[in-house]
């Protein structure tokens, strides 16, 4: 199908691409305590960029009966497209990484749900009266890059992980979100999973009270990804072509602490976005973005690239049905020397925040954040005293980031994230006390 | 799709579970991105893709595919397979009455009908407005349009034929005085055809005059403040905050959230009513048929300031003992339905603005809405802008407000309720379930809340 796509479009344009994804996906989910559904979702697409009187035009489709309009759609696009400044890449070798892992495809779905009956068992015997809600997400995917500068390249990716959300009725709702990537093939550790949900549900059974001002918060790697999202926004080299990151004349320049390096790495092994080669068929890589503290540079894909005559840096991401687009792959935060125990005893009064919502809602660009603390904590006197309910952070990560107190010693597997727990000395934090 | 309730009724003929239905859809979808002054992306799609559910004894199986062929038959059985290896429940689904239904919309609203480039000239025009707006350095302006037609049956006789159509722009407008850089956004859809998003050009000229004034806009100082919320924010928080705790799926099965939604709790005073509306003819969120084949229906969630309803799909009705209120809903093909809103809003009361503004002795008067995001009880909303406003006057425009609390208790503090009620549509959706973005409407008229955590610097 690829073949005969890029065939046709090469017959009527020129330049051409082709990008297909098979996506195999298994969803096991359990409803407050109780096994729900499975669900497959089996889909494959095609999206073709194609290059016509130096434009660019894009169609995507997941009808294999439509190749003329596909090709059709793509050139009549063209027509207002963007300028093309830049070439598909030819075939070249592929750096190593392991992305795939047998026992993760052939897992049968009912020991995801011996698993889930496991975990919800394990948290009942721990915390009764807690609701679990439990998603085991399998995804077995297929990505295939063809273009007429003679690339035919394809990998296999096997993405497995556990999201479970315990939820007690304690003064109000208590939310408890905890998270394993098992795509390595391990069986998920239940016992360690149920320990952590126990510890906070057990945490949360107290209330605690927190005036607003300015205190020391320990953002776990949970929470971290919050304050990474804009950060991530400012590196696009979207951002740097429309002249909208505030990163803009600052490469080499130390814009956060020296406790911070952030690494984009594509070829981490088991990482949910790592692959030998992007969405444009080039080869990923690690990519410093801060190394202690100093901007080191933007990610790039092939068109934004061309129009800032820099090189591509193997960033391109994108789903069949659009066009690439810079953007991360796995973002690691380099671990520190701290460890939480000492950390939280040098805390005379503060927050331990688990999770947040509202990242995202704010002005990213400018590297704003606004976050409601939804598993939040008091710590007072270097001990954990309850739960802080309606507690809000707002500021801009660049700011907060340039003062950090303490890294942590442990970087813990988020899936795309590889981050330890981040201490700073002194936010303002909003409460209703 | 007319004639294809064979081809469906065979691929669900190899299935002896309790209930099974299948979805086919087939799309046809454009769309137009303009940052500043480059075309940045202009492409065309055409989806093909349906979805099998199964449920027996009380466990649900689906599969959602792209390959419509005979194999279809095949996988039904596979699901019904794998669903009946599972660990059996003493739970049923209950009966419905076999039904026909047909929606065909008129030739007119078929987007596929426009030429492409006339949709390309339409958001280059909106574009261009913001662009030769003195102090405007960049923009977002998006075009999207989508043609679907599904096809259901269930294997209780429901066969549903359906046409819908979604068209909307959204603009955003940067505007940058050094290194003060503020924007600001808005966005417009209907389930109409391209000719509603004809001479919108107020909308947009609006979009880059509030960029504008953001520039000389402070940073709010973060505490808690009486306010008044615009039709849009206060939209917002009734999908948000409130809307999705009546979602019923998310309900059952957990005795203590069933007891905070119990018809018949007050939250609220006497004037507060929330209505989810399926029915309202053009909005964004309106269907005739929902993803079970259920008329879409207008549903109150909260009635004089008590819990009156639950929005369902047929599961969550029969537990709870309530009727399907047509509110199962997939995003598309690739997802089986799930429990969402459609239209939902605070029901206009008598408070005029002018008033409400008056009675605001000390306060912050917030606009506009960039998200919102809750977790169960818990809200955030970030808003587009605010006005400080003392003894009844807007003294002083405020950036970088952020509201949230408890939606309990924020219900209460409600205390008075416009008489001006707007709904909004838009390109934007909800997000639940990973199924994003569903497209929805919300609205309200102005609301004034007291004590309200305002997050700034």
């Amino acid at each position: 199908m690829e073949d005969e796509i890029l065939s046709l479009a090469r017959a009527r344009g020129g330049k051409a691409e082709v990008f297909s994804a098979d996506v195999n996906r298994t969803v096991v989910e359990f409803r407050a305590n109780e096994f729900h559904s499975q669900e497959s979702r089996l889909t494959r697409g095609y999206g073709l960029r194609l290059v016509r009187n130096g434009r660019v035009g894009f169609s995507s489709t997941t009808n294999p009966d439509v190749v003329e309009e596909l090709v059709e759609a793509a050139l009549d696009t063209a027509a207002f497209g963007k300028p093309c400044r830049f070439d598909f890449p030819g075939p070249g070798p592929k750096p190593a990484v392991t992305t795939f892992e047998n026992r993760v495809i052939m897992l049968p779905a009912l020991k995801m749900i011996d698993w889930g009956r496991e975990l919800i068992d394990a948290v009942r015997a721990r915390v009764p009266g807690l609701k679990l809600d439990v998603t085991f997400t399998r995804t077995y995917r297929e990505i295939v890059v063809m273009n007429t500068a003679g690339l035919d390249t394809r990998f296999s990716r096997a993405e497995f992980d556990l999201s479970a959300t315990g939820l007690i009725v304690h003064d109000g709702l208590v939310w408890i979100p905890e998270y394993d990537n098992l795509s390595a093939g391990k069986p998920p550790a239940i016992g360690p999973l149920a320990d952590r949900i126990e510890q906070r549900a057990h945490s949360a059974r107290s209330r605690a009270r927190l005036a607003t001002g300015t205190y020391p918060v320990i953002f776990m790697p949970t929470a971290l990804p919050n304050l990474l999202i804009p950060i991530e926004v400012g590196v696009s080299g979207k951002q740097f072509e429309k002249g909208t990151s505030p990163l803009i004349g600052k490469t080499g320049q130390r814009l956060l602490d020296e406790k911070i390096t952030i690494t984009d790495n594509g070829l981490r092994d088991f990482g949910l976005a790592s692959g030998p080669f992007d969405a444009e068929g080039v080869p990923r890589r690690r990519t410093a973005l801060f190394d202690r503290g100093v901007f080191t540079g933007f990610l790039f894909d092939l068109a934004t690239a061309g129009v800032c005559r820099a090189e591509t840096t193997g960033s391109a991401s994108r789903d069949f049905s659009a066009q690439p687009q810079p953007g991360t792959s796995n973002i690691e935060l380099a671990t520190g020397t701290a460890r939480l125990e000492e950390t939280l005893k040098g805390v005379r009064e503060g927050l331990l925040v688990y999770d947040c919502i509202g990242g995202g809602q704010s002005n990213l660009l400018a590297g704003d954040v606004a976050l409601n603390v939804s598993s939040g904590y008091r710590i007072e006197n270097g001990v954990v005293t309850g739960r802080v309910k309606d507690a809000m952070i707002a500021g801009n990560v660049y700011e907060m980031f340039r003062n950090v107190e303490a890294v942590g010693d442990t970087e813990r597997d988020l899936g795309t994230y590889f981050v330890p727990f981040v201490k700073f000395p002194a936010l303002k934090v909003a409460t209703r006390d | 799709m007319e004639s294809l309730k064979p081809f469906l009724a065979d691929i669900l003929s190899g299935v002896a579970s309790d209930y099974a239905d299948v979805r086919l859809e087939e799309s046809e979808q454009a769309r137009i991105v303009y940052r500043g002054r480059d075309l940045d992306e202009i492409g065309r799609a055409f989806e093909r893709g349906g979805c099998i559910r199964v449920f027996h004894h009380g466990n649900w199986g689906s599969a959602s595919f792209n390959r419509v062929d005979d194999s279809l038959k095949e996988l039904a059985r596979d699901v019904a397979a794998q669903v009946e290896a599972m660990p059996s429940r003493p739970e049923i689904l209950g009966e419905m009455p076999p039904f026909a239904g047909s929606v065909s919309l008129p030739e007119d609203d078929d987007p596929r009908k426009v030429p492409l480039a006339e949709k390309h000239a339409l958001i280059r025009r909106y574009n261009d407005i913001l662009l030769k707006t003195a102090g405007i350095t960049t923009t977002l302006s998006m075009y999207h349009d989508v043609f679907r037609e599904t096809a259901f049956l269930s294997t209780d006789d429901r066969y549903i034929t359906q046409e819908s159509v979604y068209t909307g722009f959204s603009c955003r407008a940067v505007a940058r005085d050094g290194a003060n850089v503020q924007d600001y956004s808005d966005s417009f859809g209907k389930t109409q055809g391209f000719s509603s998003l004809k001479n919108r050009e107020p909308m947009v000229e609006r979009i880059a005059k509030v960029a504008l004034d953001l520039l000389k806009a402070e940073p709010v100082q973060a505490g808690v403040h009486d306010v008044i919320i615009d039709p849009q924010l206060a939209g917002v928080f009734a999908h948000e905050a409130f809307g999705h705790l009546s979602e019923a799926d998310f309900l059952s099965g957990n005795e203590r959230l069933l007891e905070l939604m119990r018809v018949g709790t007050r939250y609220g005073r006497e004037e507060l009513t929330i209505v989810d509306d399926g029915t309202m003819p053009g909005e964004r969120g309106s269907y005739r048929f929902d993803d079970e084949g259920n008329a879409s229906g207008h549903t109150e969630l909260i009635r004089d300031g008590v819990i009156a309803g639950h929005l369902h799909d047929r599961q969550s009705a029969r537990r709870m003992g309530e009727t399907p209120t047509g509110n199962a809903r997939a995003v598309s093909y690739r997802f089986p339905p799930i429990v969402r809103m459609s239209n939902t809003y605070i029901q206009p009361r008598s408070a005029n603005i002018e008033d409400m503004m008056d009675s605001l002795e000390h306060g912050l008067y917030v606009c506009g809405s960039r998200g919102g995001m809750t977790e169960l009880e818990s809200f955030t909303f970030a808003s587009q802008y605010a006005w400080l406003v003392e003894q009844g006057r807007k003294t002083k425009l405020v950036r970088d407000v952020t509201l949230s609390g408890n939606v309990f208790e924020t219900l209460k503090n409600i205390d008075m309720i416009g008489d001006d009620l707007v709904m909004f549509g838009g390109l934007g959706g909800c997000g639940k379930g990973g199924q994003a973005p569903l497209p929805v409407g919300l609205g309200a008229p102005h609301v004034r809340i007291r004590n309200v955590v305002i997050g700034g610097r």
